[in-house]
């Protein structure tokens, strides 16, 4: 029973940071419909980002660590604002192909660039003194930085659904999805919210790495495992679907979690065979619908 | 340009094939191994093209086949001393029917879905070689010390003998791709819809390209593994399939040849740019960048140029 508390948890913590990051990837899908294979790249960039930065916040407690968070996603943001206004917008309408081999160089391109700032060695974010240290649940020790994980997850899902749902934002948003063309001709400026959108991603992914590294050692090669798995939770979710990112992270989480304790040697390998059975039997994903 | 066109295609293939051929005489050993590793990735970027650039369907898993016919090449050989005139023609056998069962899920979905499937089974395919079947693959560490018989183990042998199963491959694929088979491909690429409404098995011909790419991609794979006597579980995982997407990008998607002189290319280009600098993967990355966007009309405008790459190609 203990063990299967804490790999729930630990499974569930694994989940919410493949949600933070997968929803960017959802996000963007959902409006522009590009599969960004970059978007693993923008999450290593944050997590070296804030394994650098962070240590400067420390002294600050536990508003600097905050401030950290906000600010870490904001510069990988304004990357994400760059590369979308001087590439992306051009491959909107293009063969999925194109698409996919444009964020494909794009990741070359970027986790060298994080080669030549920070090399190869692995880094390690220290945990400021009011997460570090376990806490006990069912007799067995918890990291506490696992659940603040657990805590900033559901509360990013929610604010992530009030803006879509309830504010103006939001509408403008979902409408860009159902239709860009009618958005457009209402006269709201669908490049500007392209731009918005492809850049909320960007923070997200940026925070899912600032997210990451308090929790495990960052280095290079972290972009082209943990997009696979984005991939994997956004397919079993359903391509776009916002709720689809949460359900198939909280699931692929879950998934990993037991899946080492039962079968060390395959738990990998079930993520992917999870997308694989998704596809074939219902590609819209479990939350997502049918294309038009 | 007319009396060279009177020239049949087969002796500008026996010409080039003489060339290569005597290359050998002229090249260091450094020079014929790389010499060697071109042919190889340029078999391994025609196996794909197969699949991406006649069939329409892009391929984000095809490493996987690649891999797997090292594998087989190497646990045969390694594991069970059985000599390599019988493992290696068993590499594009266990590539091929891997493929046909991977396959006949992937051709049930098209496009995205198509691309995305293919590279969840491919990561499949390298979970298992790196840790589900780590007894028999060696796991991380891979396999080393191939055996290799005596005749083939020195770089210009090698290369020779790389280079008759490049030819031989190259023939065949040439034959197939004059096939009536491949004009049906073609016109499912362009409208699987309308295909399929004049009585085209749409599925079936997908499939069976599949299939005949993985074969391809299996012999590429088992000649690798001999040539570096060494397998990693890196050749299946999902980045390698993006260097004969790239290398097919660069030398031209609709045409037999352009895939395997386009890979070549990098490869060469790769240990030019290395003699200057460490980061290739920015050169890359960039080269990728400005190829996507000045891509004239994108791929879906081939269909314009379709006529006239036929023509070409003949």
């Amino acid at each position: 029973m203990d063990t299967f508390v804490i790999q729930l948890l630990g499974g569930l913590s694994k989940g919410m940071i493949l949600f933070v990051l997968a929803s960017g990837l959802s996000l963007i899908f959902g409006v522009m419909r590009v599969i960004n294979f970059a978007h693993g790249s923008l999450y290593m960039l944050g997590a070296f980002l804030a394994a650098t930065v962070g240590a400067q916040f420390l002294g600050m407690g536990p508003s600097g660590f905050f401030l950290m968070l906000l600010l870490v996603p904001l510069i990988v943001a304004l990357v994400g604002i760059v590369m979308e206004t001087t590439l992306f917008r051009r491959i909107y309408t293009k063969e999925h192909l194109l698409q996919l081999l444009l964020t494909y160089g794009l990741t070359l391109l970027l986790s060298d660039v994080v080669r030549m700032i920070w090399g190869g060695e692995y880094r390690t974010l220290r945990q400021p003194d009011f997460l570090r240290g376990g806490f006990e649940i069912v007799g067995r020790k918890f990291p506490i930085y696992g659940l603040f994980v657990l805590i900033i997850g559901p509360l990013l899902a929610l604010g992530l659904w009030y803006l879509l749902n309830r504010t103006r934002w939001g509408r403008i948003i979902r409408a860009a999805v159902a239709n860009p063309d009618m958005v457009s001709a209402l006269g709201i400026n669908v490049r500007l919210v392209m731009t918005g959108v492809f850049a909320l991603g960007c923070f997200l992914a940026g925070l899912g790495g600032a997210l990451v590294a308090g929790q495990s050692a960052v280095g290079l090669g972290m972009d082209v495992n943990i997009i696979v798995e984005a991939f994997a939770v956004v397919v079993v979710g359903g391509l776009g679907s916002f709720g689809g990112a949460l359900l198939g992270a909280l699931l692929i989480g879950i998934i990993l979690s037991f899946g080492i304790l039962v079968w060390p040697g395959g738990a990998q390998l079930l993520p992917f065979a999870a997308m694989a059975l998704v596809l074939i039997a219902r590609p819209w994903g479990l939350l997502g619908r049918p294309e038009r | 340009m007319q009396t060279l066109r009177t020239i049949p295609a087969w002796t500008w293939g026996l010409l080039a094939a003489v060339a290569l051929a005597g290359l050998s005489f002229v090249l260091g050993e450094f020079q014929l191994i790389l010499a060697s590793q071109m042919l190889i990735a340029g078999l391994f970027a025609m196996s794909l093209n197969i699949i991406m650039g006649f069939g329409g369907m892009v391929h984000f898993g095809h490493a996987a086949f690649y891999g797997l016919g090292a594998y087989t090449v190497a646990i045969l050989a390694k594991n069970y001393n059985i000599p390599l005139w019988v493992a290696l023609p068993l590499a594009p056998v266990v590539s091929a029917a891997l493929g046909a069962v991977v396959g006949w899920f992937c051709v049930r979905r098209v496009r995205l879905y198509f691309s995305i499937l293919t590279l969840a089974f491919g990561q499949i395919l390298y979970v298992i070689v790196l840790s589900v079947a780590a007894d028999f693959t060696g796991g991380d560490n891979g396999i080393h010390g191939i055996p290799v018989p005596e005749i083939i183990s020195s770089a210009r042998n090698y290369y020779l003998f790389t280079l008759l199963i490049f030819t031989l491959c190259f023939v065949a694929l040439f034959i197939i791709t004059k096939a009536p088979f491949v004009l049906t491909l073609r016109a499912i690429r362009e409208n699987a819809e309308r295909a399929q409404f004049i009585g085209v098995d749409v599925r079936r011909h997908q499939l069976t390209t599949f299939i005949i790419g993985s074969f391809f991609a299996g012999i590429a794979g088992g000649l690798m593994a001999i040539l570096n006597r060494f397998v990693g579980p890196d050749m299946l995982f999902w980045t390698t399939s993006s260097e004969p997407i790239l290398g097919s990008l660069m030398g031209g998607m609709f045409s037999l040849t352009g895939p395997a002189v386009g890979a070549a290319l990098l490869l060469g280009l790769h240990l030019f740019i290395s003699q200057y600098t460490e980061f290739w993967p920015t050169v890359l990355g960039i080269l990728t960048i400005i190829v996507v966007l000045a891509a004239p009309t994108g791929l879906v405008g081939l269909t314009d140029d379709l006529p006239r790459a036929a023509r070409s190609a003949e």
